[in-house]
């Protein structure tokens, strides 16, 4: 489905990815670990199309097509998407406004009708009840005044509502709570499927108890150092990044577990 | 050193033949007194950045005629009052019979109440501060004076709708005057219009006088096209716990101007100032407001927002002056900006005159464009990109908009809004 090849990217100049290669298929999970300023984040907001990081060299492709001629809206429109580690706080854009244009782009962009508000709302309200998230933050400005959990909340609830097919999840489980983290793993559970494959990208090994991922893989100094199975997320979670000539300036991932 | 130019003598031809004589006759005064006035330049400080824009060249001293046959055709609820070319026109207006309210135009005044009320004329304003209302009262060719007697209670909004038409070159001075008795209520809308061509000039004058509980609002809506410069004034003059409150939504043109002057007189007053304004192409827009909190114990709420795209060109000045037995006075002053491209410009000015010790005056002030990481969060989720910043340009607004009290005026204020912003964003 996804396909990254030789891809480098940097921002103002200096390089932060430096030859990443990456498949992930239909129906499979994929882990990115790193310690922090690997280039985690980078290769998110890349993948998005995040115009303050340029790609100097490389491929990326989604089911054949090449992402990098296509704008942000275009590459979400074409099934990207991207769950924000800072989700953006929008005063005066109701997050039930928001939610409907995107799935209508979503809908204009299939060829589909319109919903109308009323239709909308009956959707918006029980996709909430799914993430956990009372209804009433539909009428809130855009995760204006949320919490980091309800933000993050907020991020699956819209990953629901489009049903992207790729998912790209950036640190979702960074400052949630472990009730917070249950609730929004089970989000991400209920995006698996056959058809759709998910990236999460994370620091920490938490999440993965939550959500079990086909294959995980090492990002240090902008490369991808070391992939495996479910079982090297646990190695790092005992022996941290060292073994892998890694340096992380922050604890050992175990330490915060 | 060059003398400062002064106002050409083909705008002091005499006029207003309609006019009951007490009025003629303070024209003429008004006329007289115009002769060698100076015209705003550069070097004034209040003109500053909009003298440049101020084209009053002969063609535009000619009155337009009044032929009431433009226009007007607008689908407007409730009480209606058209001016056409500065002159009230009956066939098209509609308006209520209603005890302790009466409406009327100048040229229908019997010669009393047309001496009471040139008596009282101007007296709102500053006309120090506001030059070009001194040029109205030297050439109004009619008016609406307004009547509200005490606890009258005008049960819809009364909307006057202002339209110029251009086929020939000229001016138009509309005159407003409203007079809300002891807890009386009325909601003015005031709709400026145009259409043809050939240049044009509107030099309006408003005045609303309320005395104690009266309670006013006024929605202003400025929407004349590319051959209209638009001079307005708005005078206020608050008694006792009365309450005034102003929305104006204004779009750009070659220039337009507004000068809002507010004077807090009684206990208990309060006014609240709201205002939108959107420039685009090389349009110039410039609001200067003045609160004077003269009596003890008033609040006072202003809140601007202007949007600025191209290369256009807002200002924003807002004068507080708080009087040395104006304590407890509350004054909140809000300007915020919007720059939508780098060839915008806006100027913002909070200007603060305290001499009371026991007040609370705030103001703020910022300039600022839309938000990159916001516009790549609504891009992320596949909102294309002329909605996505018409979406971040709404919601800066939106509270502004929200609070409009006329649903008609909401409606045709969006209308335009919407065509601003298919001008202004592209898809990517």
């Amino acid at each position: 489905m996804l396909s990254i090849k030789n891809l480098h990217a940097s921002v103002e100049g200096e390089e932060i990815l430096k030859g990443i290669n990456l498949e992930i298929k239909a129906g499979e999970v994929h882990a990115i670990m790193g310690p922090n300023g690997s280039g985690k984040s980078t290769l998110s907001q890349v993948l998005a199309g995040n115009e303050t990081f340029e790609v100097t060299q490389g491929e990326i492709s989604l089911n054949g097509e090449n992402l990098l001629d296509l704008e942000t809206e275009e590459r979400a429109r074409e099934g990207i998407f991207l769950a924000f580690q800072y989700p953006v706080e929008i005063p005066g854009v109701s997050n039930l406004q928001f939610l409907r244009t995107a799935v209508n782009a979503m809908r204009t962009h299939r060829g589909e009708t319109e919903m109308n508000a009323a239709e909308f709302m009956k959707l918006a309200k029980e996709v909430s009840k799914q993430v956990d998230l009372d209804p009433a933050f539909l009428k809130r400005g855009v995760n204006e005044g949320f919490s980091g959990g309800e933000k993050k909340r907020n991020e699956i609830l819209q990953a629901l509502l489009l049903q992207p097919k790729l998912a790209i999840l950036d640190e979702t489980d960074s400052g949630l709570d472990i009730d917070a983290l249950q609730v929004v793993s089970k989000g991400v559970n209920a995006l698996r499927a056959e058809d759709r494959a998910i990236l999460m990208v994370t620091h920490y090994q938490r999440l993965l108890n939550h959500i079990v991922p086909d294959h995980v893989h090492v990002l240090a100094g902008g490369r991808i150092v070391k992939s495996g199975g479910r079982e090297l997320a646990l190695e790092l979670e005992e022996r941290g990044y060292g073994w892998l000539g890694v340096k992380d300036e922050e604890a050992t991932p175990s330490a915060a577990s | 050193m060059k003398p400062a130019p002064t106002i050409s003598s083909a705008f002091l031809e005499p006029g207003g033949q309609s006019l009951p004589a007490p009025l003629l006759e303070l024209r003429k005064q008004r006329g007289t007194a115009l002769v060698d006035m100076p015209l705003p330049t550069r070097k004034t400080e209040n003109w500053k950045y909009s003298s440049r824009h101020l084209k009053l060249t002969d063609e535009l001293a000619s009155t337009l005629p009044a032929t009431g046959k433009d226009g007007y055709s607008l689908s407007i609820p409730g009480y209606r009052v058209v001016f056409h070319n500065g002159v009230m026109i009956p066939e098209a207006s509609d308006f209520p019979d209603l005890d302790g309210i009466r409406i009327q135009r100048f040229a229908d005044l019997d010669d009393d109440e047309a001496a009471g009320l040139a008596e009282r004329l101007d007296n709102t304003l500053d006309t120090r501060a506001v030059q070009m209302a001194r040029l109205n009262s030297a050439r109004f060719e009619d008016g609406l004076y307004i009547q509200l007697d005490k606890e009258a209670v005008l049960d819809q909004p009364l909307f006057i709708v202002h339209e110029v038409t251009g086929t020939a070159s000229g001016s138009a001075y509309p005159r407003i005057y409203v007079d809300a008795a002891r807890h009386s209520q009325i909601t003015v809308v005031e709709e400026y219009l145009s259409s043809g061509e050939e240049p044009v000039m509107v030099d309006t004058v408003t005045e609303f006088v309320l005395a104690d509980g009266a309670q006013v609002t006024n929605v202003r809506l400025v929407m004349e096209g590319e051959n209209v410069q638009h001079i307005g004034a708005t005078g206020v003059r608050q008694a006792a716990n009365s309450r005034f409150e102003s929305h104006c939504v204004g779009f750009g043109g070659p220039l337009r101007r507004h000068d809002l002057q507010v004077r807090l007189e009684g206990e208990g007053g309060e006014c609240k100032l709201n205002g939108v304004v959107v420039t685009q192409g090389k349009q110039h827009y410039d609001n200067h407001t003045s609160i004077e909190h003269v009596a003890a114990h008033c609040d006072s709420e202003e809140t601007y927002r202007n949007i600025a795209a191209d290369e256009s060109h807002a200002v924003f000045n807002g004068r507080i002056h708080i009087h040395e037995d104006a304590q407890k006075s509350n004054a909140n002053m809000n300007n915020k900006n919007l720059l939508l491209s780098t060839g915008a410009e806006i100027d913002t000015k909070p200007e603060l005159e305290i001499y009371a010790d026991d007040v609370k005056c705030a103001h703020g002030a910022t300039i600022g464009q839309l938000d990159r990481i916001s516009l790549f969060y609504l891009v992320s989720r596949g909102i294309g990109r002329r909605e996505a910043n018409t979406l971040l340009t709404m919601a800066f607004i939106n509270e502004l908009v929200e609070q409009i009290p006329v649903q008609a005026v909401k409606d045709a204020a969006q209308l335009r809004l919407n065509e601003f912003f298919d001008q202004t964003f592209q898809e990517a």
